[in-house]
């Protein structure tokens, strides 16, 4: 009887520990066939994408390209943290269940250079002239470029649209061509008790610098100035009071803590004169689901500051292809046919703004934006500089250093002092920075 | 400290005390609100359009509607999240159990308290400081995003904490009826299977629902370790959050969603939960 | 599987793993030693590979200048790691300031009115279970829920708390949205969702307490506070030191509210960026593995630093 209870407990002792050693087992199997295993021709073409406009025009056509080259595509769609934190874990696992890599060229291009993540396409765009290399557009190109290596294709470029309220600027004679005039225009047009803002913008630190750097330009100053940090130089001061004065007298409450996604509907719900933020958003003010302004929003190009009219005009998303892939030569082709002259004229077509010359000196395809945007786009390509950040490898801690200035101004608080800090942080930063890249 | 108080009537000391207990009464009654607003706010606004939400006039009379709860299971990864929960919460509990139960009773019964205290040291060391190295490791070993990892990570929290809980339990048995039945000749695993364990079934309930709690609301951990695959609750409710900022009834929606397991377990399971968290307190 | 005699009425057993038990104290000793250590064993094996293996990973990172991707190669550099982690005034130090800060405020707080709450509790009333049901909801709740809640709450523009303090006239505030007003506000979340933890572990304490030293107190003509000070408080001296330490340590460690409501780098201005959210950012958005586990160890020494010292405070005051 005894004996029997003593068998039952170390049998039943012994299923649970077979029990545990079959979980983790299995746990452990299933890990290892998500990192390994030869691709059959059942194995999707994996791709990762920002959830963006041209990601979900792109989606909608995959059919046409899984005829095209026999394979089926899988496409992932993420938020922009997702993203990045996804490419960190997936490509220090040496994964390979990426083929295709939807990156920001200026963000995070040089540091996965680096690490060694992209592979190199410099022959593969050398030797293919359909796909027309030298057609993209030179900024956007230059900056797809790594130590002489061709690491991913431009397939979105963005400028900083200056968004207006047609109705109320009729009678400040139309959107202001200087940033003096937004200055006083935005001034006289709020009225915070009533919580109407003349201008609005991004604030938070980090999502702030990329949209302020047109700002720096304008009043004719740059991140980096032969080599050193150009955060400390008297125009770079003059553009951090200037955009930290614009939001702090005309701005909404609670800027500082404001990235597109707060910024933006406080404008299309009305609140707001005036707006500077990517182009590429400029359909949600015509979408009559989100905003209330698609009757009186217009769009104007960057307005001129002491030094000019300097905005960017930068790939803001591109392609490239994981060096862990063992798909390269069809996720190629996916490039080829998602980056190629066909396929970005007909999503220029359909709004979504490229990086190909044919494509923007076609006037078919800019007949889908309107007018004035258009006519914005191109002003702000002619002028623009090809990045908006600091060209560095560690972009994050760079737009933390550079976006303290940003933060004390928005806050009212004395912008050159913090200016001066942030200054011998940034250049302390540069010096550890080349190390690195030299590393 | 002893000083004579003349007597006070009995009839005044009375008023006093009803006047006191009154008094007592509408002071718990405001707290219980205090606490209990915020979270019937969330689920008033789960309910309201995003025009009554973003309408801070609209109080808690309105007529309710279940389009956000629709939006966002329409969007789909809030219900694979909360199978994802429930697979790691549940996995990770039962394998911590499995092996916390056996060595609190070891340290319960036979009073290891250094070796314990080893164990808990683990409550005390921040799991920041575990989770570079894990990644490192994991990350190398191709794990990350994996329900492995999530499971493994989770049961480092749950096998110190259902510890915790059940030394105490164990302590507080009786010596003698595990005595008997091994003089009876039960074996030693025997006693313990047949005698204390069946009588620490309330705290070896009570420490693995707090277990499971605990590792449904996990939130740096999955951030890290899970992908959008094995993604927790935790982390697509963040994701919502900077994704769909202004859809403020979705956005209560799901984190209505996500607490009314936490509620019901809180209803259900009161005693026991109260009893789990406060055990060990007592003891010092 | 060996019989032996055992005590008569009973038929043999074989014992769980070795010589035949049964008779002696002693023999059952040695059989319970065997045990023990065998039940032991696996939790002591799985901690010791999940803490001690990492913690010293990161003590070995943390000499490193471990940067980018994780396999990349890395050199020793010493301690140049703590050098320039406990030489920069813009990011660590004012994160430990912040760590300190909330930690220091909200416990105190908690610890205040938690004990106030249990007081009032103590004795049973009537629907002491509700009221314990509806206390342990915002403490089981997932911090990213509750920071989602409050953000709702405290909105500066469409939220409740605003719409209220203008209607009794008070000026808007900002709340979350604000630089200055973001760490006391979270350190007020976090009193809102573990001032519960604290009453309920303190009326534990409380209910175990003995009726007669109070009793004899009141005969004695000691008034209400007199007690409490006096008689209750003493008594209630080791509960409190345990669950002093133990939120201690939590709210030192409180990352999901700050990062849920503020995000990476704790704000513009990183106004909430306690010690645990700059070493998550240094880690995963800096990829600075080396300074990362740097500061790593010296927030662990700091954690550890803190429960000795409470411990040893907590022990002179019941002593």
């Amino acid at each position: 009887m005894s004996t029997s209870s003593q068998l039952l407990s170390r049998r039943s002792f012994g299923r649970l520990a077979a029990g545990v050693a079959g979980a983790v087992g299995t746990g452990a199997l299933t890990a290892c066939t998500t990192g390994g295993g030869r691709p059959s021709a059942d194995t999707p073409l994996r791709i990762m994408a920002i959830n963006h406009v041209w990601s979900q025009a792109i989606r909608r056509r995959t059919e046409e390209f899984e005829e095209l080259i026999g394979r089926r595509v899988s496409m992932t769609l993420l938020t922009a943290d997702q993203l990045a934190s996804s490419y960190n874990v997936k490509l220090n696992a040496s994964g390979t269940d990426v083929d295709v890599m939807m990156v920001r060229a200026l963000q995070e291009q040089l540091l996965f250079a680096h690490n060694g993540w992209l592979a190199d396409l410099s022959d593969r765009v050398a030797q293919d002239e359909e796909f027309a290399w030298p057609d993209f557009q030179k900024a956007p190109r230059d900056a797809s470029v790594s130590g002489g290596r061709v690491l991913s294709v431009p397939v979105v470029t963005e400028r900083p649209a200056l968004y207006y309220r047609k109705d109320l600027v009729e009678d400040h004679g139309g959107p202001p061509p200087t940033l003096e005039q937004l200055m006083a225009t935005a001034q006289e047009l709020t009225d915070k008790r009533k919580g109407f803002y003349g201008f609005v913008g991004r604030g938070q630190r980090s999502g702030a610098v990329s949209q302020w750097s047109s700002f720096l330009y304008s009043h004719g100053g740059d991140f980096v100035v032969g080599g050193r940090s150009g955060i400390g130089t008297p125009e770079a001061l003059a553009a951090y009071e200037y955009y930290g004065r614009l939001l702090a007298r005309t701005g909404p409450p609670g800027a500082t803590n404001m990235s597109l996604e707060q910024a933006m509907p406080i404008f299309a719900q009305g609140k707001a004169a005036f707006y500077v933020d990517a182009d590429a958003i400029y359909s949600s003010f015509l979408d009559p689901q989100v905003s209330t302004v698609r009757e009186t929003v217009g769009f104007a190009p960057f307005p001129a500051g002491p030094a000019g009219a300097r905005p960017h005009n930068i790939p803001s998303w591109s392609l490239g292809i994981s060096t862990f892939s063992l798909l390269r030569d069809d996720a190629w082709e996916f490039i080829r046919w998602a980056a190629g002259p066909e396929m970005t004229a007909e999503l220029q077509r359909d709004g979504i703004p490229g990086a190909r010359t044919s494509v923007w000196s076609d006037p078919r395809s800019l007949a889908s934006f309107p007018p004035d945007l258009a006519e914005a786009m191109r002003l702000n390509a002619e002028r623009g500089l090809g990045y908006d950040r600091p060209r560095v490898l560690q972009v994050g801690r760079a737009r933390d250093i550079v976006g303290r200035p940003l933060v004390a101004g928005i806050l009212g608080n004395d912008v050159r002092p913090v200016a001066r800090d942030a200054d011998a942080e940034f250049a302390g930063f540069l010096v550890r920075d080349n190390r690195h890249k030299e590393s | 400290m002893s000083a004579t108080v003349s007597p006070v009537p009995a009839a005044a000391r009375l008023r006093r005390r009803t006047a006191g207990s009154w008094l007592r009464g509408i002071t718990i009654g405001v707290v219980t609100l205090v606490f209990a607003l915020p979270l019937v706010w969330m689920f008033a606004a789960a309910f309201k359009t995003n025009v009554q939400v973003t309408d801070p006039s609209v109080g808690l009379w309105f007529s309710p509607t279940l389009e956000n709860f629709r939006n966002i299971v329409e969007a789909g990864q809030i219900l694979r999240s909360m199978g994802n929960s429930l697979l790691v919460g549940v996995v990770s509990t039962v394998l911590s159990a499995v092996i916390a139960v056996p060595a609190a009773w070891a340290v319960g019964r036979f009073g290891m308290h250094r070796t314990g205290s080893l164990i808990l040291v683990a409550r005390i060391v921040p799991a920041i400081s575990l989770l570079v190295p894990w990644y490192y490791l994991f990350a190398q070993m191709g794990l990350v995003g994996s329900y492995t990892v999530l499971i493994l990570s989770q049961m480092f929290v749950s096998v110190p904490l259902i510890m915790w809980i059940m030394i105490s339990f164990f302590a507080g048995l009786p010596v003698e009826l595990e005595e008997a039945a091994r003089t009876d000749g039960l074996s030693a695993f025997g006693a313990f299977r047949r005698i204390a364990l069946p009588l620490a079934a309330p705290g070896t309930a009570t420490a693995s629902l707090l277990a499971f709690v605990f590792s449904w609301n996990n939130f740096m951990f999955a951030l890290i370790f899970a992908d959008d695959r094995t993604q927790t609750v935790p982390v697509t409710l963040f994701n919502f959050i900077s994704y769909a900022s202004t859809d403020w009834g979705g956005l209560m929606a799901a984190a209505t969603l996500i607490t009314v397991p936490v509620v019901l377990a809180a209803v259900l399971g009161q005693k026991y939960l109260v009893a789990g968290l406060t055990s060990g307190a007592t003891k010092g | 599987m060996s019989t032996t005699e055992v005590s008569p009425a009973r038929p043999a057993a074989a014992s769980g793993g070795g010589p035949a038990p049964a008779r002696r104290p002693r023999t059952f000793e040695q059989a319970n030693r065997r045990l023990k250590w065998a039940m032991l064993t696996p939790a002591l094996l799985f901690v010791g590979l999940m803490i001690v293996f990492p913690l010293v990973y990161t003590v070995d990172l943390s000499l490193t200048d471990a940067f980018g991707a994780v396999n990349a190669g890395k050199g020793y550099v010493g301690l140049q790691n703590f050098a320039d982690a406990l030489g920069d005034t813009r990011r660590f130090w004012p994160a430990a300031r912040r760590t300190l800060v909330f930690t220091v405020g909200a416990v105190i707080l908690e610890t205040v009115l938690g004990l106030a709450l249990a007081m009032l509790m103590r004795k049973p009333f009537r629907g002491m279970r509700w009221v314990r049901t509806v206390l342990i909801i915002p403490l089981l709740t997932t911090p990213v829920a509750i920071g989602i809640l409050w953000l709702l709450i405290l909105d500066p523009t469409n939220g409740i708390a605003n719409h209220l303090l203008a209607g009794i006239g008070l000026p808007r505030q900002e709340f979350l949205g604000s630089v200055g007003q973001s760490l006391p506000t979270l350190m007020l979340i976090d009193v809102w969702q573990w001032t519960p933890m604290m009453t309920l572990l303190l009326l534990a304490g409380l209910t175990t307490l003995p009726e007669e030293p109070e009793e004899a107190a009141r005969v004695d003509g000691a008034n209400g506070w007199q007690r409490f000070r006096h008689i209750v408080l003493p008594m209630l001296g080791p509960t409190l030191a345990t669950a002093l330490v133990l939120r201690a340590v939590d709210a030192l460690k409180t990352f999901d509210i700050l990062y849920a409501t503020k995000g990476a780098g704790g704000g513009s201005d990183f106004e909430v960026e306690t010690l645990n959210v700059y070493a998550y950012g240094l880690t995963f958005d800096y990829q600075e593995y080396g300074l990362a586990a740097a500061v790593l160890v010296l927030f662990t020494l700091f954690i550890i630093g803190v429960v000795v010292l409470l411990r040893r405070r907590g022990g002179r005051k019941t002593a």
